[in-house]
C-alpha cells in the first residue's frame, strides 16, 4: 500500500483554508464569513489522481509564522517539527486575491523553511467585479511555485489543486528570500555555531517566544563566535524580516497584480461607514436582534404547536395500539414525553441558528466585534472577546475554544470565565416554556411581550457576562499588553448551501445530542416515577376512593370539571344554533350527564397519579430537595428537574414533560400540563409569574453544564477556574432567584 | 405478556443508565479510539452539552 502524503493547509485567516478544506476531503466543517473559524488542527483524506490518497490537515489562520496567539502557534509547532506524524510533505497556503500582498508574506516564510509550497489564490469569482487582473505564469515564476486560481463559492479550481498536491516532488524548495542579509553578523554567528541547522528555521525557533509566552529552550551559552541577543533586538529583527518580505512581495505584485480602482471602490466602504458608525452602528445592531427574537416567536409558533400536537397523539396511540402493560406506559409516558419535550424547540431554535448564519456569512458579524471593541475594553475584555459571547448564544463549548484567538492570556481568561453566562442554545427550550407559561399575550409597539422579554433574557445574559468581566479584570492581578486587530472581510450574499447546512447541523447536534441524554433522563424518570416501596404507593387507588368518597374533590380539581362542562354545554349549544337542530331537554341532561361522568373518571385518575407519583422512588426524591427549593418558588417536581439539568441545561423541560406525563393519559399537551399544575401550598398555578421569573433568572445565572466545565479545565489546565466557576454562578444564580421570588410572590 | 413487558422495561432501564454512566462519570480515554479525529467543537458536533 502506498504511504499517503501529508498536506497542511496554510494561510491567513479568513481566506476560505476550511472551505478548500472541505471541498478536497468532502467533509463538512463549519465555515463562516469571519476569522477565527478554525482553531485547532482538523484533519481529513483526499483522493488525489493517479490513485495517490492525501492526508489533509486544516490549520488555525495565522499571519505570520511569528506567532502571537495559542491558535497560531499550532501552525509554527507543526512546521518546526520534522518528527511531527503530520509533518506536511507539502503545504498549500491558501490566500484571498483581494488581499493578496498581506496573505504572501506567510507563503514566503513557508516557502523560505524549503517545505514544498503550492499557492491558492482563493475568491477568485470576486476578481473582475473588483477590477483585479493577474499574470499567473509571471507570478509563478517569480514565487518559485505552482499556482492554482480557486473560487470555493463556486466550486471552481480544486481539481488543479489536487492535481499539484499530487504532483508536489516536482515542486522547488528552494528559498525566495535570503533573510539573513538582516544581520549578516548575527547569521554568520549562527551559521557557525550550528552547521547543520537550516538557518531560517533555526531564526524561527529563536524568536518563536518574542510574541508569545516563552517556550522551554535548552540555554546556548555564548561563545566567541556566537552572542544571544536581547528579546527587544531580535523584535527588531523579526520587524526588518518582514519589511523585507514585503519590499520582496510589492516587487512582484507590480508587475503581476493589477487593479482598476475605479471599480474596487464603492459598497462596501459606504456600507461599513454606516454599520460601523458610532450612533447609527449600534442602532442597526439593536434592531437587527429585535427583528430576530420577534421572528422566533412569530414564525415557529404553528410548527411548534403542530410538534406538541404531534407527541400528544403519538403517545396516546402508543396506548390505544400497544398491548397494555409496563413497557406501553414506558413508551407513551416516558420516551414520548421526554423526546417530545425537546422536539418540539426545533423550529425556534432552528431560526435562531439561520439568523446567526445570516449575520455570519454576510461579513456582518465582523463589523460587530469591530462595533463591540470600544464597549468592551472598560470591561476588561478585547473586540476578539465577542467572537466567543457571542458563539456562546449556541453553545459554550465551541465559543470557550474560540477563545484561543485572543493573544492576551488576561483577557482570554477573562473571556473563557463569563462566556457561560452567555444565553446558549441548551437555555432556549426552558426560556420558551417559562416565557410561554407566565408572560401574557400582548404588544408593545408591534412586539409581543414575549418577544421582549426573551430578547431582555439574552440581555442579561451579555450584561452578566459584562459584570463578571468588570470584577474580574479588577481583582485577576496578571500583567499581559493587549492589541487588538480585527480582519474586516468583504461583505457576500449569504450562500444558501453554507446557511441551510449550518442551520441543519446545528439543530441536528442540539436535538440528537440533547435527545440521546434527555431520553436517557427520561426512561429512569418515568421508572422512579412509576414504582415505590411504600404501602402509599401500593394502594393509592383505595387510599384516594376512601378520600373522594368522604370529602370530594379538591376545590381546584372541582373547579376545573365544573369549567369543563360549562364549556361543554356551551359547544352544544353551538352546535344546536350551527346546525339548526334541538336537543330535547332530557337529551342534554343525559349528554351533560355522561360527560361530567367522564370528567370525574379523569379527575380521579389524574388524583390517583398524583398521589402516585408523590409516593414514589421520585417523590420521595424530590421531597427530600424540596426545602433547598421552596424559598424560590419551586415545588419537589421542579427541583428535580432542576436537579436533573445539572448535566445539561435542556434537560430540565424534558424532565417536567416526563413527570408531568407518568400515569396521564396522554391527551394534554407539555405546555397545558405545566400550565394545570397547583402549588399545593398556595393552591395557586404552580408556574406563576413569581416562580416563572425566579426560574428564568435562575437558568440565567447558574453553571448547569458539566461539559463547560470539563472544556474550562482543559483550556486553563487547572480544576480551580471551573470550580470557582461553579460555586460563584450557582451560588448567584440561587441568590438573584431567591430576591425574585420574594419580590413577586 | 406482563413479564415480557417487565423484561423490556428493565432492558431499556439498564441501557439508560449505562449511557448515562458513560457520559457522564467514566473518563472519555476510556473510550477514545487510538486516531484522535481532530474533530473538536466548533463544528457543532460537542459532543459536549449538547
Amino acid at each position: 500500500m502506498s504511504k499517503s502524503i501529508n498536506v497542511a493547509l496554510i494561510g491567513n485567516p479568513n481566506t476560505g483554508k476550511t472551505s478548500v478544506f472541505n471541498q478536497l476531503t468532502g467533509l463538512k466543517q463549519k465555515v463562516g464569513n469571519y476569522p477565527g473559524i478554525t482553531v485547532e488542527k482538523k484533519e481529513g483524506i483526499c483522493k488525489l489522481p493517479r490513485g495517490v490518497k492525501a492526508h489533509i490537515l486544516d490549520l488555525p489562520g495565522t499571519y505570520s509564522l511569528n506567532t502571537t496567539s495559542l491558535d497560531e502557534s499550532v501552525v509554527v509547532e507543526l512546521l518546526l517539527n520534522k518528527n511531527d506524524k503530520d509533518f506536511p510533505d507539502v503545504a498549500v497556503v491558501i490566500t484571498d486575491v483581494e488581499n493578496l500582498k498581506r496573505n504572501l508574506l506567510l507563503f514566503t516564510q513557508i516557502k523560505d523553511l524549503k517545505i514544498p509550497a503550492i499557492l491558492v489564490i482563493n475568491m477568485a469569482d470576486r476578481m473582475s467585479r473588483k477590477g483585479i487582473s493577474l499574470d499567473i505564469p509571471l507570478l509563478e515564476e517569480k514565487l518559485n511555485t505552482k499556482i492554482a486560481l480557486v473560487s470555493t463559492r463556486k466550486g471552481t479550481g480544486v481539481e488543479r489543486i489536487k492535481e499539484l498536491i499530487a504532483d508536489y516532488k516536482s515542486l522547488s524548495i528552494s528559498p525566495v528570500l535570503d533573510t539573513t542579509v538582516i544581520a549578516p553578523e548575527y547569521f554568520d554567528s549562527l551559521r557557525e555555531t550550528f552547521p547543520k541547522e537550516d538557518l531560517y528555521k533555526l531564526w524561527l525557533v529563536i524568536t518563536q517566544d518574542v510574541n508569545f509566552t516563552p517556550i522551554e529552550k535548552k540555554h546556548i551559552a555564548d561563545t566567541s563566535s556566537f552572542t544571544t541577543k536581547s528579546k527587544s533586538e531580535l523584535k527588531r529583527l523579526q520587524q526588518k524580516e518582514t519589511i523585507l518580505r514585503y519590499q520582496f512581495i510589492n516587487g512582484i505584485l507590480k508587475q503581476t497584480y493589477k487593479v482598476d480602482m475605479n471599480a474596487a471602490k464603492g459598497f462596501r466602504a459606504a456600507l461599513d461607514k454606516i454599520l460601523t458608525h458610532r450612533i447609527f452602528g449600534y442602532l442597526i445592531f439593536f434592531l437587527i436582534l429585535l427583528t430576530i427574537f420577534q421572528a422566533i416567536y412569530d414564525w415557529s409558533s404553528y410548527p411548534m404547536d403542530m410538534i406538541d400536537a404531534f407527541f400528544a397523539n403519538a403517545s396516546e396511540w402508543v396506548k390505544d395500539t400497544m398491548p397494555p402493560g409496563v413497557f406501553t406506559n414506558l413508551i407513551a409516558e416516558g420516551v414520548l414525553a421526554g423526546i417530545g419535550g425537546i422536539v418540539i424547540f426545533i423550529p425556534q431554535i432552528a431560526f435562531l441558528f439561520l439568523f446567526i448564519s445570516l449575520l455570519e456569512e454576510s461579513g456582518y458579524m465582523s463589523r460587530v466585534v469591530f462595533l463591540m471593541d470600544r464597549i468592551m475594553r472598560p470591561f476588561g475584555l478585547s473586540g476578539k472577546s465577542v467572537v466567543p459571547l457571542i458563539s456562546g448564544t449556541a453553545c459554550a463549548i465551541p465559543a470557550i475554544m474560540a477563545t484561543r484567538t485572543i493573544e492576551n492570556w488576561k483577557e482570554r481568561l477573562i473571556t473563557i470565565l463569563v462566556t457561560p453566562f452567555t444565553t446558549c442554545s441548551a437555555r432556549l427550550p426552558i426560556y420558551l416554556i417559562i416565557i410561554a407559561l407566565v408572560i401574557p399575550d400582548g404588544r408593545f409597539l408591534g412586539l409581543s411581550y414575549q418577544a421582549l422579554t426573551l430578547m431582555f433574557m439574552y440581555f442579561i445574559g451579555f450584561a452578566a457576562s459584562l459584570g463578571s468581566a468588570m470584577i474580574l479584570n479588577k481583582i485577576l492581578k496578571i500583567n499581559s499588553r493587549s492589541f487588538f486587530v480585527m480582519e474586516m472581510p468583504n461583505y457576500k450574499m449569504p450562500l444558501l448551501k453554507n446557511v441551510a447546512y449550518t442551520v441543519v447541523e446545528k439543530t441536528k447536534s442540539f436535538v440528537v445530542g440533547a435527545g440521546k441524554i434527555i431520553l436517557a433522563i427520561s426512561i429512569i424518570l418515568w421508572f422512579l416515577g412509576s414504582n415505590g416501596f411504600s404501602d402509599k404507593f401500593k394502594n393509592a387507588e383505595t387510599i384516594i376512593d376512601t378520600k373522594l368518597k368522604a370529602e370530594g374533590f379538591s376545590e381546584y380539581n372541582q373547579s376545573r370539571i365544573e369549567e369543563h362542562l360549562a364549556a361543554y354545554k356551551a359547544t352544544l349549544k353551538n352546535g344546536e344554533e350551527k346546525n339548526n337542530l334541538r336537543l330535547t331537554t332530557r337529551g342534554l341532561a343525559d349528554s351533560l350527564d355522561r360527560k361530567k361522568k367522564e370528567l370525574v373518571q379523569t379527575a380521579e385518575q389524574e388524583e390517583i397519579a398524583s398521589y402516585k407519583l408523590e409516593n414514589s422512588f421520585m417523590g420521595y426524591m424530590g421531597k427530600a430537595i424540596e426545602p433547598i427549593v421552596r424559598p424560590l418558588g419551586y415545588d419537589w417536581k421542579i427541583g428535580i428537574a432542576v436537579l436533573t439539568s445539572f448535566a445539561a441545561r435542556e434537560v430540565f423541560v424534558g424532565t417536567l414533560a416526563t413527570i408531568y406525563s407518568v400515569g396521564n393519559d396522554g391527551e394534554e399537551t407539555i405546555k397545558n400540563r405545566m400550565a394545570a399544575e397547583v402549588d399545593p401550598i398556595t393552591k395557586k398555578p404552580l408556574f406563576n409569574l413569581a416562580s416563572g421569573v425566579s426560574l428564568l433568572l435562575f437558568y440565567a445565572f447558574a453553571m448547569q453544564c458539566m461539559s463547560t466545565l470539563a472544556i474550562v479545565k482543559r483550556e486553563t489546565n487547572t480544576w480551580k477556574w471551573p470550580t470557582m466557576q461553579l460555586v460563584f454562578m450557582s451560588a448567584f444564580a440561587y441568590l438573584v432567584a431567591l430576591i425574585a421570588y420574594q419580590i413577586l410572590k | 405478556m406482563a413479564i415480557l413487558q417487565n423484561i423490556l422495561v428493565y432492558i431499556v432501564l439498564a441501557i439508560a443508565v449505562a449511557y448515562l454512566v458513560k457520559k457522564f462519570l467514566l473518563p472519555n480515554s476510556l473510550f477514545a479510539s487510538k486516531k484522535g479525529s481532530g474533530k473538536g467543537c466548533g463544528d457543532g458536533e460537542c459532543g459536549g452539552c449538547h
